[in-house]
């Protein structure tokens, strides 16, 4: 490209009637082409002249100020204002401690609403009285509670020699039925579950911590009138 | 053709971390700011002093320049806020603007930095600089001084240039930039080769 065609891009684009695409490989050239700039402030001081503005000089000590505060500022922060914006919003670090912190928060309310609201509702609204066996009350918790504990103690043997299956589907677990077709004991007895299927995953001690809990929260809940039967041990051997 | 393109470029350069491009920027809107803030304060020096932060608050604001608006529009509402900002504090702190003229010598110094874009030199200069301009004006081409008149005092777009005068756009934009060149050329006589009348001046 010749000087001349330079010169000329360089006024076309001056008065923003050049093309988008020769702009971007222009304003490349010109913020790094000193010659090129002073051509450029000497276009804004004829055009400042031709419309009578006041105080027109070639080179002011303006442009000089903002340059060197500009370069300050570049220095103060280190890199670029853009580039540390993004930088602390994909910071992966902090990605990954803010998902694992806001599911263990979420997991920890549903155990709390689950401990609390359940038993309390159901207090509110007991389930009707099963038809058949009406007149036979029985304790829910207790019976399952030592099948739970019973079932849920790892298998030292089975665990040492066998490998991990590909499913990580435990050997075995205990499926409490329900009490009655209330949907309120539904919350306990699936956390209970979930407890004993992930058995191999924790440590036997907060385990048993968690299973007496969830036993404890089961007795709290008054008697119904429910099936001798709806209580039974499923095992998969 | 993409209107405001070219600031537009520039600015993306800027966001990528292009310092240079800024300078372009400031060079080119400089004077259009420091007249628009000089209708809110007298002072040539005060005004360059606020339109200096207005072009620093922008520099920092500019990661959120989305291109909505034109650059010129967006930095012009930053300069008219700067200056309004600036009136008021300095109506709260008179006594940071209103010199004492004793004869303390630090008022005198401190008189003589505010007043440093109104010395005898710079008025002299930027009168030189206005009739070389001028000059340089009356003796280009009728087509020529047309053409940068029509641009630079009317604020036409080339394309109204060439339907006023009656030619391609192409020509206009050529005429546009030889009528430039001419100025230029006169200016860099003047005042970089060494024989300008303003340094016989100084």
């Amino acid at each position: 490209m010749s000087n001349e065609e330079l010169e000329s891009q360089l006024s076309a684009m001056f008065d923003d009637e050049l093309p988008a695409t020769e702009c971007e490989l222009l304003a490349r050239r010109l913020a790094r082409d000193e010659q090129l700039r002073t051509r450029w402030g000497h276009y804004a001081a004829i055009g400042a002249c031709i419309r009578g503005q006041p105080g027109v000089q070639l080179e002011t000590a303006l442009a000089s100020k903002v340059s060197a505060a500009v370069k300050q500022e570049a220095t103060a922060t280190g890199v670029p204002a853009v580039g540390r914006q993004q930088r602390r919003f994909f910071n992966p670090w902090v990605t990954s401690i803010a998902g694992f912190a806001s599911a263990a928060a979420v997991a920890a309310l549903a155990i709390l609403w689950m401990r609390n609201e359940g038993p309390a509702r159901l207090a509110q609204n007991p389930p009707p009285p099963q038809p058949v066996a009406a007149s036979t009350p029985v304790t829910v918790a207790p019976a399952p509670a030592q099948q739970l504990l019973a079932a849920a103690q790892p298998d030292p043997a089975r665990l040492g020699s066998q490998p991990r299956r590909q499913s990580r589907e435990p050997d075995s677990y205990v499926t409490p039925a329900a009490a009655s077709e209330a949907p309120m004991l539904v919350p306990p007895t699936e956390l209970a579950n979930y407890i004993v299927a992930h058995s191999v995953y924790s440590g036997p001690l907060t385990r048993r911590n968690a299973l007496s809990a969830l036993v404890g929260g089961d007795a709290a809940v008054p008697q119904v009138n429910v099936q001798p039967a709806a209580v039974k041990v499923v095992t998969d051997k | 053709m993409t209107a405001d393109a070219s600031d537009l470029s520039l600015v993306q350069r800027v966001q990528r971390g292009d310092k240079g491009a800024f300078d372009v920027l400031v060079l080119k809107y400089q004077h259009k700011v420091v007249k628009l803030v000089m209708r809110y304060v007298r002072n040539p020096a005060e005004a360059e002093d606020i339109a200096q932060d207005a072009f620093i608050k922008a520099y920092r604001a500019l990661p959120q320049f989305r291109g909505d608006s034109a650059f010129y529009t967006w930095l012009y509402r930053i300069a008219i806020n700067t200056a309004k900002n600036a009136v008021v504090a300095r109506d709260r702190n008179p006594v940071n603007f209103d010199l004492d003229l004793s004869d303390n010598e630090e008022s005198y110094e401190m008189q003589g930095r505010l007043k440093d874009s109104e010395t005898p030199e710079a008025l002299v200069l930027t009168d030189e600089i206005r009739t070389t301009v001028n000059a340089a004006i009356a003796n280009l081409p009728d087509d020529l001084r047309t053409a940068i008149v029509l641009r630079e005092l009317e604020g036409l777009s080339y394309e109204e240039i060439a339907a006023t005068m009656d030619c391609p756009v192409g020509t206009v934009r050529s005429r546009i930039f030889r009528a430039r060149e001419a100025i230029d050329g006169r200016l860099r006589e003047v005042f970089e080769g060494g024989l300008g009348r303003a340094e016989e001046l100084g």
